[in-house]
């Protein structure tokens, strides 16, 4: 069982070239969320291909969150921050040297931001004391683990489009004096772990 | 025209957009479930032993307009109770009623505070989390108040005081 997992991890020996380029990709599924939603995040991401196997990536994007004070509760919310992710994917296909692969990687991602929460003047329930409470340019971080899996179709030419689903896991956060965050850019909404996706418009390069 | 490559291309277009329809009209709203932000007290005998209400006890206070505000209706027989904590003012003033068919005593209590806005999400309403730094009553019911944790927030189960009654028997 050890040797069959490490001839499927193994860097295949044959006539093809270890670095076969890289690719360039843009996620849509973030963007339609900003679009129809309160947050959402513009990313790109540059994928090294080494034989068809293994691709490091590097995926950069911009996060944002602008929830406008709020009917029920009375509470405003905005952040806007970059957030950067680096990972590895394997492809699982058993063919490799194809243009269509399903594969699977892990991705370490880490954001700093600052938020902006305010809560309108409210009567307290008991003693109806009038109060507020706010914050401004709070500094928040976090570090966090991805686990994806994905695939890649290509189109035609260069172009390809997929999707990959992946579940993040906190590593470690700091959340200033607000107690929680709400969006936290490139995770999404606050939680110690959570499912995630994204739409991928691919050009090989 | 390769209706194969078609198909899969139209099938990821379809899922994709089922997927953001999905998480963006979709929320889940994770409040916590106990948000009551409240003090504990627990009833001790002089021998540390629990003691259990022999009167009745009714606690109020005064609102921002003078008005009373009931906070605790006619308690009897019990060993700890709780109470709601102002948000913002920095010290609660508590009358404590104790009242039996021939007795009746009320005793002002004075919870010193300091006050930290708690943020959970946009969904859930404001709370306040308290830092408890002194108490002190006056005695014609109570004998003595001592402060046991002094961080009051969502935990329905950590006692915030010791409350001590004068044995009448």
């Amino acid at each position: 069982m050890q040797a069959d997992a490490q001839k499927l991890f193994k860097l295949e020996k044959d006539s093809i070239p270890l670095m076969r380029g890289f690719q360039v990709s843009f996620d849509l599924f973030g963007a339609g969320q900003m679009m129809l939603s309160d947050y959402g995040q513009y990313e790109a991401a540059l994928r090294l291909n080494l034989h068809d196997q293994w691709f490091p990536i590097f995926e950069l994007g911009y996060g944002k969150a602008d929830h406008e004070e709020d009917v029920v509760t009375g509470i405003a919310y905005k952040t806007q921050a970059p957030y950067y992710r680096l990972g590895l994917d394997f492809n699982l296909l058993k063919k490799k040297h194809q243009s269509n692969r399903l594969f699977a990687g892990f991705r370490y991602a880490y954001t700093s931001y600052k938020v902006d929460m305010y809560h309108r003047e409210f009567d307290e329930p008991i003693w109806k004391w009038k109060t507020s409470f706010g914050v401004k340019d709070e500094k928040c971080s976090q570090h966090w683990l991805e686990l994806v899996v994905g695939i890649d179709a290509q189109v035609f030419g260069p172009f390809h489009l997929g999707w990959s689903v992946r579940y993040k896991q906190r590593l470690a956060h700091s959340d200033g004096q607000l107690g929680k965050t709400w969006y936290v850019p490139g995770f999404g909404i606050w939680d110690t772990s959570t499912f995630g996706g994204t739409f991928n418009a691919i050009i090989d390069i | 025209m390769n209706w194969k490559k078609v198909g899969c291309v139209a099938f990821l277009i379809f899922l994709f957009s089922h997927f953001l329809i999905f998480q963006t009209s979709c929320t889940s709203i994770e409040c916590p479930f106990e948000h009551d932000v409240m003090t504990k007290y627990n009833l001790y005998k002089s021998n540390e032993k629990t003691d259990t209400l022999r009167d009745t006890l009714n606690v109020f206070s005064h609102r921002i307009n003078r008005t009373d505000t009931l906070l605790l209706n006619s308690l009897c027989g019990k060993t700890t109770f709780r109470l709601n904590v102002g948000y913002a003012n920095p010290e609660d003033t508590l009358f404590f009623k104790f009242s039996n068919t021939d007795y009746l005593a009320v005793d002002t209590v004075f919870v010193k505070k300091e006050n930290y806005p708690h943020f959970e999400s946009v969904d859930c309403n404001a709370s306040y989390f308290h830092n408890i730094t002194a108490i002190r009553s006056t005695h014609h019911a109570i004998d003595t108040i001592i402060i046991t944790n002094p961080s009051v927030t969502y935990d329905p189960n950590t006692e915030h005081f010791k409350l001590y009654i004068k044995d009448r028997r």
